[in-house]
């Protein structure tokens, strides 16, 4: 199935959505993940994950809110779905798993 | 953005976009923002960005099976309940459609002359232009030795064969036939011009003489079904025994090569004629070469003043002329060539058929649209009604096209069934063969199909756009009223179709007053009541004469080399003239005894004719015409008397000089003409003028005699004024096709003027109410409808008289005795078109005009 495999990237716009918590749109997004990983994305990267983790059903998303710095547009705001919560807690659980096996040095 | 962007998705991703780009000016400055702003843009275009979201409601595809079922479904409904209207107008389209398919086929059967040979823009014809002091022949035959000589003096000539047509009597026991197109032919004949030979070998069938190559229906005719292979012909008054050695496929009607005898040329060059192929001068085969690939036809005949001066230079001196000899290209020969064929055609005659078929189509698809749109009235509310259930103007449009598709496709269907119908009598009309049937061309029978598909879709996409423009809440009120520019767009295709009617009345008019003209004109000798014989020359001509002098019913007998109408020789003369000199001049001749010119009834003008009591008469004496006598300057008839002539190895006076008549057609004017007294070994015509009396029986009486002394010989006869005017003959077709044209024409228009009175009648229906309730009387309501209509066949004519009369000054300077184009003509075609408009109109008025006004009141 689609829906059980999460891509690097995507992991990564689906952390920042959960992050801005009700504020996450396309923009906002965007900017979240430039501060958090210090390297600049383009928008299209974005938001081709934000359409396919929809279609995973992991996100989901309403319009509204419009500012006059977007002139006039409104925002789509995603939020995560309760499969999503699970995919995000999921990979958490399976990296603490590999990280606790890694063999301390002694 | 918006241009690849999916609609439910470009308002946030440009609101994201600007918003990123309004805190990049901030952070990074607007530079860097830009950049960013450029790159983002791009990195959107993705596949999901692009890709539109389903809709709710599915868009109904393009062309959906169902709906175009659908289509077709109301089409046929709409067809059959309003009989009346689809009759007319599949009739009219499929009128016109017809007389199109028609004309297309002639046009495409003399386009294609000769293009059945593949190497046929590799054959040329050697024609010879002689130049002497007299002016220039042109000729489109050669003598002998020029095929056999070019080929060896120039490697660029791949082959070349020699055909000569003549006239040969063939007998095979009981049966026998006077074949007047016997081809001789080189046994090349088969390398140059692709002929099949059904059986016998392509290399030799027509090499050794004697050897006969017959087409399967001549075969027929002389074997039945035996074999006829290795069977012997008699050919020739001597009964010479000749070899079929090859049966061939029936050459295409649409060749200068249609025969159905072949004989060998070397029949002819080494037994009947053994010297001709030495004779340079001797001027009388039609030589076709066939050129390498690549070569030159250029480049070749510039060589070709060399080639004369090197073979012919001696002769050409000697008889003081000039030869100039010229490559003419196959597939032009019909078409183009202005010199002698066996079959040549006139461009101009195609150009004319072709846009009468132009015409024949505008007229009936004006008609097609004319009568389509003149229904919208009815139609409004349906489209209303479909419009306010949702239909967009696209897919109403889509409907109507299907509607006249189909439409067409019946009009394609009948006029099929009418072409087939019409083939023979099409091709009796034209005298040409020119389709078996439809059956046997299917690619003729495609592209057919495919253009009335193409009519159907032009004719009918102007009413669909306009029918499915209505606005829907304007139709369902009622309020609704055509546009003055529809009513003036119908009004002034009506006035195109009468226009076009018109001219086509007019110009039938002119063809047939001229052709009364000319059969009507004095020719100045007497034609009727006698029939012309070919005997021969010689004794038995001559005893034939004497025997037919004394039957019953014949008035007198003449022999002489031609008759009017006819073919004559032309002689190389020289005669004194005016000034005292011997004028050199190329001359028409009439080989004729003493009793032609009483007989034609040839009056004399000065001088006397030949006579018995002179016996110098037969070799020192020459008749003229004329015209004779104008061109070589005389004032007078009488100072022409007494003389002296030169020619043709005769040396004396002239002797009598003859009103002029006219001996060829009245396309031409009357040429120089000399008579001569015949040698007994030449003339081989007899010319029997007749009493009233019983003509059949003197005919049989004739040909008892000519059983006697020719008891091998089929008779047969001619009438001497059903053969000069057989000369008129294509111009006769001319006439027929362009009377049918016309009526067809007429015909179409007449349906649509049928169709716009009808609409503009119903339009008016209140109106006509109204005026009846005030007290106007029937006929003033018909006055009324009428007016309106006359004066468009009156603009019509008015547009339509110059141009016709302008064309057909045109086609008359072709005639040298031409009839003045008479008033009358257009006052008749006047008259008639306004007849013919006022008939179909009244139909409808009078109908209006008798209608109940109260009835016409109430509809509302």
């Amino acid at each position: 199935m689609k829906g059980t495999y999460l891509g690097e990237f995507e992991e990564v716009v689906l952390l920042a959505v959960a992050i801005l918590a009700g504020d996450a749109y396309g923009a906002s997004i965007t900017n979240e993940i430039e501060q958090q990983l210090g390297r600049s994305v383009n928008l299209g990267a974005v938001h081709a994950a934000l359409h396919r983790l929809e279609e995973k059903g992991l996100l989901s998303s309403r319009l509204g809110g419009a500012t006059a710095e977007r002139g006039g547009r409104s925002k789509r705001f995603f939020t995560v779905t309760m499969a999503g919560t699970k995919a995000l807690d999921t990979i958490r659980e399976i990296r603490n798993r590999m990280w606790s096996a890694i063999p301390k040095p002694a | 953005m918006h241009w690849f962007c999916a609609s439910h998705l470009v308002n946030d991703l440009e609101g994201d976009l600007l918003e990123l780009f309004a805190q990049r000016v901030r952070t990074h400055g607007p530079r860097e923002a830009r950049r960013r702003y450029v790159r983002d843009v791009f990195s959107l275009m993705r596949p999901f960005v692009i890709k539109e979201k389903p809709e709710k409601y599915p868009q109904p595809t393009f062309a959906h099976p169902a709906m175009i079922r659908n289509y077709f479904k109301i089409a046929f409904r709409n067809l059959a309940k309003h009989k009346m209207f689809s009759f007319i107008n599949v009739l009219g389209l499929s009128a016109g459609m017809t007389a199109c398919f028609l004309i297309a086929l002639y046009v495409h059967f003399e386009l294609t002359y000769d293009a059945f040979n593949k190497k046929a823009d590799r054959i040329y014809r050697l024609s010879a232009d002689i130049q002497s002091s007299a002016g220039t022949l042109q000729y489109s035959i050669t003598s002998w030795p020029f095929g056999p000589n070019l080929q060896s003096d120039f490697p660029e000539i791949e082959a070349f064969t020699r055909i000569s047509k003549e006239n040969y009597l063939f007998r095979k026991g009981d049966i026998k036939f006077n074949e007047e197109k016997t081809v001789l032919a080189d046994s090349s004949i088969f390398r140059v011009f692709d002929l099949k030979l059904l059986q016998g070998n392509p290399q030799t069938a027509l090499k050794a003489p004697f050897s006969v190559v017959l087409t399967e229906s001549a075969a027929q005719k002389y074997f039945g079904e035996r074999d006829a292979m290795g069977q012997t012909l008699l050919i020739g008054d001597n009964g010479d025994a000749a070899q079929v050695t090859g049966i061939m496929q029936e050459p295409p009607v649409n060749s200068q090569l249609s025969g159905e005898v072949f004989l060998s040329m070397t029949t002819h060059t080494r037994h009947y004629n053994t010297a001709v192929n030495e004779e340079w001068g001797n001027f009388g085969t039609t030589t076709y070469l066939l050129l390498k690939k690549g070569a030159d036809p250029v480049a070749l005949s510039r060589k070709f003043p060399a080639f004369l001066q090197n073979h012919m230079g001696r002769l050409l001196q000697q008889e003081n002329i000039s030869l100039t000899l010229l490559l003419d290209p196959l597939l032009d020969i019909y078409l183009y060539s202005k010199r002698e064929a066996d079959q040549s055609g006139s461009i101009t005659n195609i150009y004319t058929f072709a846009i009468i078929a132009v015409f024949i189509l505008i007229i009936a698809c004006i008609n097609f649209v004319n009568l389509t749109t003149a229904r919208s009235l009815e139609r409004a509310r349906e489209v209303g009604v479909r419009k306010a259930v949702g239909a967009g103007r696209w897919l109403l449009a889509r409907q109507f096209i299907a509607e006249s598709l189909l439409m067409s496709f019946l009009s394609f269907t009948v006029s099929l069934v009418l072409s087939a119908a019409f083939i023979p009598l099409f091709n009796e009309l034209s005298g040409k063969t020119i389709s078996s049937g439809l059956v046997q061309e299917p690619r003729s029978m495609a592209i057919l199909f495919i253009a009335s598909m193409v009519i159907g879709l032009a004719s009918g996409i102007y009413p669909a756009l306009v029918l499915s423009s209505f606005e829907p809440v304007k139709v369902l009120k009622g309020k609704f009223a055509m546009t003055g520019s529809g009513a003036l767009l119908r009004k002034s295709l009506v006035t195109a179709q009468f226009a076009i009617s018109i001219a086509l009345i007019i110009g039938t008019l002119v063809v047939y007053s001229q052709l009364d003209f000319m059969r009507s004109h004095e020719l100045g000798f007497a034609k009727e009541q006698t029939v012309v014989i070919r005997p021969g020359s010689g004794n038995a001509r001559n005893a034939l004469k004497t025997l037919l002098q004394n039957l019953q019913g014949v008035k007198s007998v003449a022999a002489s080399s031609a008759v009017p109408g006819g073919d004559n020789s032309q002689a190389h003369s020289k005669l004194e003239n005016s000034r005292g000199e011997m004028q050199i001049a190329t001359l028409d001749v009439y080989r004729v005894d003493f009793d032609f010119i009483p007989q034609y009834g040839l009056k004399v003008v000065a001088g006397r004719p030949f006579s018995k009591e002179f016996t110098s008469d037969s070799t020192k004496a020459l008749v003229i015409n004329e015209a004779t006598v104008k061109l070589l300057g005389y004032q007078s008839a009488q100072e022409a008397i007494g003389k002296k002539f030169n020619q043709w190895d005769r040396e004396g006076t002239i002797i009598g000089v003859v009103k002029d008549f006219n001996f060829k057609s009245l396309k031409e004017n009357v040429k120089p003409l000399t008579f001569r007294l015949l040698d007994p070994w030449n003339s081989d015509l007899l010319s029997i003028k007749m009493n009233g009396g019983n003509v059949k029986a003197t005919l049989e009486a004739i040909e008892t005699q000519w059983k006697t002394l020719f008891p091998d010989r089929p008779f047969s006869y001619y009438f001497l004024d059903e053969f000069y005017d057989r000369q008129y003959r294509a111009d006769e077709r001319f006439e027929a096709l362009f009377l049918n044209f016309a009526v067809l024409a007429i015909f179409i228009s007449c349906l649509g003027l049928l169709g716009l009175a009808s609409y503009s009648t119903i339009q008016r229906t209140k109106e006509i109410g109204v005026r009846k309730v005030m007290g106007a009387s029937a006929a003033s309501i018909v006055g009324l409808l009428t007016k309106d209509f006359l004066q468009l066949v009156g603009l019509a004519f008015l547009i339509a008289a110059p141009l016709a009369w302008f064309a057909m000054h045109r086609w008359l300077e072709g005639f040298a005795y031409k009839t003045n184009i008479p008033l009358w003509i257009f006052g008749v075609a006047a008259l008639l078109s306004a007849l013919v408009a006022l008939a179909t109109i009244s139909f409808q008025s009078i109908r209006a005009a008798f209608m109940n006004p109260v009835k016409s009141l109430r509809s509302e």
